[in-house]
């Protein structure tokens, strides 16, 4: 491990591929035995969405996590930080997700602190499209299938991007908003209608904003039997501005929701 | 072949030990100490950075060969990241770092006569979740470790390290110090320090207190500082909602400490 020979290139995952035996601590591909008759175990997050607002984006997500036609877990955190501007809300394989998370935050963060300068933004999308298309082996295999959408606030232009994926890693940039997991497809057309009948989201302000993202989520979770409604818990809500990323208070949330 | 005597091993060590003393005589002091926000680690340089991020909670900052201080930089960076990666972020401590990693391997590479030897004396500065749990680790270039509270320092002689820790006990008696009280106890006593490695060549400079003096220091931290000398300062903030807690304080930051000696 101490390299006193070699200098570093600043790549992350070469600490492990050097000691093949921590190699499967890496969001890679994982061997899964083909076992007929095997059913879905994995546990699986599911409404994420992402918008632009008058300045920077924000993110909201439900908090339910489901295996099969279990609720497994009601108060799951799907909007995660990776770094100071960017965040990831995550749907799909939970078990993965995180762990795929966990993966990039210690890359980006690991070629700063060794190479003294910030991964670029490209540099940092591309290690994210990797890390999906290197899991399609296991998505095939219907199991550990994850899809994010990721927000970023980039500094050199002032203003909020939008990414989402498809299962191979593909990139897909979008104007406005994302979104994915299950509940996502059946507010599709609800996007829209905002879009055409109250304008575009990155015109509207922080609070009109969250109300109209907390209304798409509050139909998802009528629509799709995976997505948890806000009764029990709040659902997660963040936003990224030039000053960074800040969590809606509960208060902001409650009001946006109409309590 | 010839024979190696335990003699032959004391003039290797002892040529060994003047060569990195040598070695590390110029080079520009650091001080590390704890402020009512965290931790700060603070030198001034020409041209090279000097101040690093090593983990979430951990930073560094040494004096030395800088291709000595990088590879120690990037090797601690290494064993962090694969720790706090393969179990958590909370399992990385800088006991751990520098007692079990670093300071064998240094100590290995020092112990081998017909190696090149590490010339480094470094700072490792961790901020616990308390300030009661911060902790200061000073690691040198043969592997030998220490632990220091509240504050600590390398310079290139045993003697302005003195005296720049006799500095800094005074003014942190009073308690723990804000940041800019910091900063600026901080960058005189690298002002102490720099001054005496300067005047060391003076043959009646030695262990003397001549010249430590408000005026005669602040006039050489002018100086340095209108020789276009850059004070560099990093620190770990302990409440900060931000993802990293380290961050190198900016030009503006600074002024409120560096003011007093380019105003005016």
């Amino acid at each position: 491990m101490l390299r006193f020979d070699t200098p570093g290139a600043g790549g992350f995952a070469d600490l492990f591929t050097e000691k093949p035996i921590n190699y499967d601590r890496l969001p890679m591909p994982t061997p899964i035995p083909n076992v007929p008759g095997t059913r879905v175990v994995d546990t699986h997050g599911t409404t994420v969405i992402a918008v632009k607002y008058k300045d920077g984006l924000i993110n909201v997500a439900d908090r339910r996590a489901t295996a099969g036609y279990t609720v497994m877990y009601d108060q799951a955190e799907k909007v995660l930080a990776l770094d100071d501007y960017t965040l990831i809300s995550i749907s799909g394989s939970f078990a993965k997700s995180v762990e795929v998370v966990r993966y990039l935050r210690h890359a980006f963060k690991y070629f700063e602190r060794s190479q003294l300068q910030p991964m670029s933004q490209d540099g940092k999308l591309m290690e994210l499209q990797r890390v999906i298309a290197n899991n399609v082996p296991a998505a095939l295999q219907g199991i550990g299938a994850f899809i994010p959408v990721l927000s970023t606030f980039d500094r050199d232009t002032n203003q909020g991007r939008i990414y989402f994926y498809d299962v191979l890693g593909g990139q897909f940039e979008t104007a406005e908003y994302g979104a994915a997991g299950s509940g996502s497809a059946p507010i599709k057309g609800a996007f829209e209608y905002i879009l055409k009948t109250k304008g575009p989201f990155r015109e509207m302000d922080r609070d009109t904003a969250l109300r109209e993202t907390l209304t798409l989520l509050d139909i998802a979770a009528d629509l799709d039997t995976a997505t948890g409604g806000s009764a029990k818990f709040l659902p997660a809500a963040k936003y990224i501005t030039a000053d960074g990323i800040r969590d809606f208070s509960e208060a902001e949330i409650k009001a946006a929701l109409g309590r | 072949m010839p024979s190696y005597s335990p003699y032959d091993w004391n003039e290797s060590i002892q040529q060994r030990n003047e060569y990195i003393e040598d070695r590390l005589k110029d080079g520009s002091p650091v001080v590390a100490m704890t402020y009512d926000g965290g931790l700060l680690l603070l030198s001034a340089r020409q041209t090279q950075r000097k101040v690093y991020e090593i983990y979430d909670k951990l930073m560094f900052s040494a004096i030395g060969n800088q291709s000595d201080v990088e590879q120690i930089r990037v090797a601690a960076i290494d064993v962090a990241h694969a720790e706090g990666f393969q179990r958590s972020p909370d399992d990385v401590s800088v006991q751990r770092l520098v007692s079990f990693r670093l300071s064998p391997a240094i100590k290995k590479i020092y112990s081998d006569p017909f190696a090149q030897p590490v010339v480094l004396k470094g700072i490792f500065a961790e901020m616990g979740k308390t300030p009661d749990r911060d902790r200061l680790m000073l690691l040198s270039y043969d592997g030998e470790f220490s632990t220091a509270p509240d504050h600590a320092v390398v310079a290139g002689t045993a003697y302005a390290e003195d005296r720049m820790r006799e500095h800094l006990k005074s003014e942190t008696e009073s308690g723990t110090p804000t940041l800019a009280a910091g900063l600026r106890a901080a960058l005189y006593a690298w002002g102490v320090g720099m001054k005496h490695l300067e005047s060391e060549d003076r043959a009646d400079a030695d262990y003397s207190t001549d010249g430590e003096g408000p005026k005669d220091v602040s006039a050489f931290i002018k100086e340095h500082l209108g020789k276009g000398w850059i004070v560099e300062a990093g620190v770990l903030e302990r409440d900060t909602t931000r993802e990293s807690r380290f961050r190198l304080l900016s030009d503006s930051e600074l002024l409120e400490t560096t003011g007093q000696y380019t105003q005016g």
